[in-house]
C-alpha cells in the first residue's frame, strides 16, 4: 500500500473517532421519568434523546435514589445508586417493541426500564418517589442531566394488547352474527363426502350381521372435536337403531359417556326403536391411554366389528387401534382434528375427514343454526387473517424495498405485550 | 395368484420380524456413523453454554415412561450439560405417571456430577393442574410447591435463594411428550412472565411445534431421539441416543426399502390389470 | 332442579369466563392475585378430579363382578392391582426410593409400569412398518408427491441416510422449515380460531354439550 492509501485509511478508521472526540460531551436532553405504563407496578420509564456524542466510548449511567432531590435541581449522589451502566449506542425505544399508539416519545430515543430484574436485586416499590439520574460520561469526564421524580404504579389496562382484545371482540361478533343470520335463514354448506362412506360402513356391516365399533377420542366434553363426535354419533345410531345393528361406544371419559348415552338413546327414540336400545352400548373403560387402548383392541380382535369409526382427537394411541381394526378387515373411517395423528389415520384407514371437515359434517348432519353459524364465522375470521397475512406481507416487503415506515399498519397484526 | 401379489399380501409378522431385527442387530454390532447437529438443537445448547454460573435453569419433565425411550435421553444431557456449566438445577414434571422417572433421572446424573440436593439442584416432584401450576409458579415457586419431593422446604433451599418466582429462572426446558407440554408453558409461562423457553419433544409431535420455533416463542427445539443425540455430540457425552441412532438409521432404511418395494409390486400389477382390462389390485 | 343443573352453572360459567377472559388484559396486582387464587382451586379440584377416577373405576368393576359378566375375572385382576399399588403407595409416601434404596412402590413402578407403557408405544414402530407397506402407495401424483418427501425426510433424519445422500439433511431441514412450518401455522390459525369460538360459545351459554344430559 502506498503511503498516501495507508494515509487515507487512518484517516478513514479514525475519523468518526475524531469527530466523536470533537463533540462535546452534553448532559442527556428531553429526559423524562414516568411511571412504566401497561404493567403491574414497580417499575419506572427513563427516556432521553438520542445526542450527537453517542458512540464507542461513550456511556450512560442511570442512577436511583429513594426521595431523592426536589425535581430539577442539581442533584445530589447521596443514597442514589448506580444501576445501569450501558454503552451510549443501545437500549432504544425500538427496542421494547411496544405498539405506536402506547408510545411517548420517538422510537429513536433511548429508554431504560428501571425494575426489579433477574438476580439484580434493584427494583422501585410501588407509591414511593423516587429520583432519577442519567448522566453522560466519557473517560473521565461526565455531564448530568437534572433530577427528575416519579412514583411508579400499577396499571388497569395494558393498552399493548389493545388490538389483541379488539380483534377478539370483533371476532366474537362475527360468529355471534352468523348464528343468528344461520336462525334465520339457511346456510349452505356443501356435501361432505366422507358422510357417504358412513352410510356405506353401517350398511356393510348390518349385511355381514357384525357389531359396529364408535370411538369418541381422548377429549373430553369442552373440546370442539369431541362435541362433533358425539353428534356423528347420533347420525349412526340412528341408522343403526333402524337396522337393528349392534352398536359399541367405549369411552374414556365419565361425562363423555353420559352425553352419548343420551345423544344414542334420543336416537332410537327418533327412529322408532325405543325398544331395541341398550343401556351398555355406551361403556366406560378408564381413562389411562394405553390402558384403553389394550382393551379397544381386544374388543376389535374378539368381536371383530365390520365398521369402526375413530372420531373425536386422538394422540399416539391412534395407530395402534387402527392398525389393530385394519388386520380385521373392518372398513374404518376416522375423522379428528388432531393434526399429528393424521397421516397414520389417513394410510390406515378407508376415509378420513380433516381437521374441520369433523366440525363441518357435525354441522351438517345437525343442521343446528348454531353450528352452522359458527362454522360461517370461523370462515370468515379465516378470511380475515388471510387478508392480514396478504396486507402485512406487501407492506412488510414495501418497507424493506423502499425504507417506508408501515408499522402504523403492521403494529396491529402485531402480538405485543 | 402372481409374485407382486403374494407380496403385497405378506403376512404382517414377517414384516415385524424384519424391523425386529434392523432394531436389534445393529445394537449389537454398533456403527458408529457421525451425527450431524442441526440449528434448532445448537440453540438449546448455545443458550445454556451462555448462561452465567449460578443462573437458574428449570427442567420440566413433562412425559411418562411411553416417552422414555426418546426423552430419557434428551434429559440426561441436558442435566449433564447444566451441571457442568454450574447451573442451579429446578427440576419438575407436569405428569402425574412420569414423576418417578424424573427423580430417577435428576438424582443419578446429580450424583454422577457430585451435586448436592437442595444447595446445587431440586426436584420440586408433581402438583396436580397443568397450566395452574405454572401459573402459581409465576407467582411464587414456594406457594405452588411448598415442600419438594423428598418434603424439604423450598422457602429455605439454599438452590431456591433469591428465586421467588419464574421471573426469577432464566431458562426453562420442557421436555414433552403431548400436552400438557411446550405449548402450555408458553401460552401460561413464557407469555406472562418472560423467560426463555426452549423444548425437546417426541419424534412424532416435533413437526408441529416449529412454527413456535420459527416464531421465536421457544428459541430451540430438540426432537426425538435424533435432536437428544445431537445434544450428546454437542457435550461430548455420546449415551443411549447416540447408541440407538444405529438402530434408527437401519429400521428407517429398512421401512424405505419395503416402500419401494410396495410401490414397484403396486405398479407392476396395475400394469398388468391395465392391459388385461381387469379389476385394479387388491391389498388396499 | 332446573335452576342447579342447568342455569346456576350456565352463571358461573358465564360469570367466570369473561372475567377471566378480561383479566388477560389488565396487568394490576389485584388481577393477579384473583388469578393466583382460582388457579390454587383448580388445583384442588384437580386433585379431587384423581379421587372420583379412581371411585367410578371401583364401582363399574364392582357391578361387573357382581353381575358376573363377560370377562369379570380380570376385574378381580384390576381390583388387586388397585388396592395393591395403593396400599404400598401409601406405606411407602409414594416414594420410589428412600435412600438410594428401592421400595416396593419403586419396583411396581420400575418393573410393571414402565416396561408395559414402554412395550405399548414401541409396538407402534412394528405397525408404522407395516402400515407404511401396506399402504404408502403412489395411487395418483399428490401421493407420489408425499411419498417422494416421506422418503427425503425418512433419509434426512437418520445418520446412514446423510451418509448415503448428503444433500437429505438439507433437503429434510428444508422441508421442515419451510413448507411444513407454514403448513401447521395454518392449521394452528384454524384450530385457535375454533377453540376461541367455541369458548366464546361456552362462555354466553350458547354451547352447553359440556353440560351433559343431551339435547334440551
Amino acid at each position: 500500500m502506498t503511503a498516501t492509501g495507508r494515509t487515507m485509511l487512518a484517516f478513514a478508521l479514525l475519523a468518526p473517532l475524531a469527530a466523536q472526540a470533537g463533540e462535546r460531551l452534553a448532559p442527556p436532553q428531553e429526559l423524562q421519568v414516568f411511571d412504566t405504563p401497561n404493567d403491574g407496578g414497580n417499575s419506572l420509564t427513563v427516556t432521553w434523546a438520542p445526542a450527537p456524542h453517542d458512540g464507542p466510548g461513550t456511556r450512560y449511567l442511570v442512577m436511583v435514589g429513594e426521595a431523592g432531590p426536589p425535581t430539577g435541581t442539581s442533584p445530589s449522589l447521596a443514597g442514589m445508586t448506580v444501576i445501569a451502566d450501558f454503552p451510549s449506542d443501545s437500549h432504544y425505544v425500538r427496542d421494547a417493541r411496544t405498539p405506536w399508539w402506547s408510545r411517548s416519545v420517538p422510537k429513536t430515543h433511548h429508554q431504560y426500564e428501571i425494575k426489579r430484574g433477574r438476580g439484580n436485586g434493584n427494583g422501585v416499590k410501588d407509591g414511593t418517589s423516587y429520583a432519577v439520574v442519567v448522566s453522560a460520561v466519557r473517560g473521565h469526564e461526565s455531564m448530568m442531566a437534572p433530577a427528575l421524580q416519579s412514583v411508579p404504579q400499577p396499571n388497569w389496562f395494558n393498552w399493548n394488547e389493545l388490538n389483541n382484545l379488539a380483534i377478539v371482540v370483533l371476532f366474537g361478533l362475527v360468529v355471534f352474527g352468523s348464528i343468528q343470520v344461520a336462525r334465520k335463514r339457511e346456510i349452505f354448506l356443501r356435501r361432505i363426502a366422507g358422510l357417504d362412506a358412513v352410510d356405506e360402513a353401517i350398511g356393510r356391516s348390518t349385511e355381514l350381521g357384525k357389531p359396529i365399533l364408535y370411538l369418541t377420542g381422548a377429549g373430553d366434553m369442552s373440546e370442539p372435536s369431541t362435541i362433533a363426535a358425539a353428534v356423528i354419533l347420533g347420525r349412526v345410531a340412528k341408522r343403526v337403531a333402524a337396522y337393528e345393528t349392534e352398536l359399541m361406544v367405549p369411552h374414556r371419559d365419565p361425562i363423555v359417556m353420559a352425553v352419548c348415552q343420551e345423544i344414542t338413546k334420543q336416537s332410537y327414540l327418533e327412529a322408532g326403536k325405543p325398544d331395541a336400545f341398550k343401556e351398555d352400548s355406551n361403556f366406560f373403560i378408564t381413562t389411562d391411554q394405553f390402558s384403553y387402548t389394550a382393551a379397544v383392541d381386544g374388543i376389535m380382535l374378539r368381536k371383530k366389528p365390520a365398521a369402526n369409526f375413530f372420531m373425536g382427537s386422538y394422540f399416539a394411541e391412534s395407530l395402534l387401534l387402527t392398525e389393530t381394526g385394519a388386520s380385521t378387515g373392518a372398513i374404518q373411517i376416522a375423522g379428528t382434528d388432531s393434526d399429528h395423528q393424521l397421516p397414520f389415520f389417513v394410510t390406515t384407514c378407508d376415509y378420513t375427514l380433516i381437521g374441520e371437515e369433523l366440525y363441518a359434517a357435525s354441522a351438517y348432519l345437525s343442521r343446528e343454526p348454531v353450528q352452522l353459524g359458527t362454522l360461517r364465522g370461523q370462515d370468515i375470521g379465516k378470511a380475515v387473517v388471510l387478508g392480514m397475512l396478504g396486507i402485512g406481507t406487501a407492506l412488510a416487503t414495501l418497507s424493506v424495498m423502499t425504507g417506508l415506515d408501515v408499522s402504523i399498519v403492521l403494529d396491529l397484526f402485531k402480538d405485543l405485550k | 395368484m402372481t409374485f407382486a401379489e403374494r407380496m403385497l399380501r405378506i403376512d404382517r409378522r414377517i414384516i415385524f420380524l424384519l424391523i425386529g431385527a434392523c432394531t436389534l442387530i445393529p445394537l449389537l454390532f454398533p456403527m458408529g456413523l457421525a451425527i450431524k447437529t442441526s440449528p434448532e438443537v445448537t440453540s438449546v445448547y448455545d443458550y445454556i453454554e451462555h448462561m452465567p454460573e449460578g443462573s437458574v435453569f428449570l427442567l420440566s419433565l413433562d412425559f411418562d415412561p411411553a416417552s422414555k425411550p426418546e426423552l430419557y435421553p434428551q434429559a440426561v444431557a441436558l442435566l449433564h450439560h447444566a451441571f457442568t456449566r454450574n447451573l442451579r438445577v429446578i427440576g419438575m414434571t407436569l405428569w402425574l405417571p412420569g414423576t418417578g422417572m424424573a427423580n430417577e433421572v435428576i438424582t443419578h446424573v446429580a450424583q454422577e456430577r457430585g451435586k448436592v440436593n437442595g444447595k446445587d439442584y431440586v426436584f420440586l416432584g408433581w402438583s396436580p393442574g397443568g397450566g395452574s401450576v405454572i401459573i402459581n409458579m409465576g407467582q411464587s415457586i414456594s406457594t405452588a410447591f411448598p415442600t419438594d419431593y423428598y418434603n424439604q422446604p423450598t422457602a429455605s433451599l439454599p438452590v431456591l435463594e433469591g428465586v421467588q418466582s419464574l421471573r426469577d429462572v432464566q431458562y426453562v426446558v420442557s421436555l414433552a411428550a403431548g400436552t400438557t407440554g411446550i405449548e402450555t408453558w408458553y401460552v401460561f409461562g413464557k407469555d406472562k412472565y418472560k423467560f426463555e423457553l426452549g423444548g425437546g419433544c417426541t419424534g412424532v409431535i416435533a413437526p408441529g411445534l416449529y412454527p413456535l420455533l420459527r416464531s421465536g416463542q421457544i428459541n430451540g427445539l430438540i426432537g426425538g431421539l435424533r435432536g437428544a443425540a445431537e445434544y450428546e455430540v454437542l457435550i461430548g457425552r455420546k449415551g443411549r441416543a447416540v447408541a440407538g441412532m444405529d438402530a434408527q438409521s437401519v429400521t428407517h432404511l429398512a421401512i424405505i426399502v419395503l416402500v419401494i418395494l410396495c410401490n414397484v409390486f403396486y405398479l407392476t400389477i396395475r400394469r398388468s390389470t391395465r392391459g388385461g382390462g381387469q379389476a385394479s389390485p387388491a391389498g388396499n | 332442579m332446573n335452576f342447579f343443573r342447568r342455569r346456576l352453572p350456565l352463571l358461573i360459567t358465564f360469570v367466570t369466563g369473561v372475567l377471566f377472559a378480561l383479566q388477560y388484559y389488565v396487568p394490576h396486582p389485584v388481577s393477579e392475585s384473583m388469578l393466583t387464587s382460582v388457579t390454587k382451586w383448580l388445583q384442588i379440584i384437580g386433585g379431587f378430579a384423581l379421587v372420583l377416577g379412581v371411585t367410578s373405576l371401583f364401582h363399574l368393576h364392582a357391578v361387573k363382578i357382581r353381575r358376573k359378566e363377560p370377562g369379570w375375572g380380570y376385574s378381580f385382576v384390576l381390583y388387586a392391582g388397585m388396592i395393591g399399588t395403593i396400599a404400598v403407595g401409601l406405606w411407602h409416601n409414594g416414594k420410589e426410593t428412600v435412600d438410594n434404596v428401592t421400595t416396593a412402590f419403586g419396583w411396581i413402578y420400575n418393573f410393571m409400569m414402565v416396561p408395559l407403557q414402554g412395550t405399548m408405544f414401541a409396538i407402534l414402530a412394528f405397525f408404522i412398518a407395516s402400515a407404511a407397506y401396506r399402504s404408502f402407495r403412489a395411487r395418483s401424483p399428490e401421493a407420489a408427491v408425499l411419498l417422494i418427501a416421506a422418503i427425503i425426510v425418512m433419509m434426512g433424519r437418520v445418520p446412514l441416510g446423510e451418509h448415503l445422500i448428503p444433500l437429505s439433511g438439507d433437503l429434510t431441514q428444508w422441508i421442515l422449515n419451510v413448507l411444513n412450518a407454514s403448513v401447521r401455522r395454518a392449521i394452528l390459525i384454524g384450530v385457535s380460531l375454533g377453540a376461541i369460538a367455541l369458548s366464546l360459545k361456552i362462555i354466553f351459554g350458547v354451547e352447553r354439550a359440556y353440560l351433559g344430559g343431551g339435547k334440551e
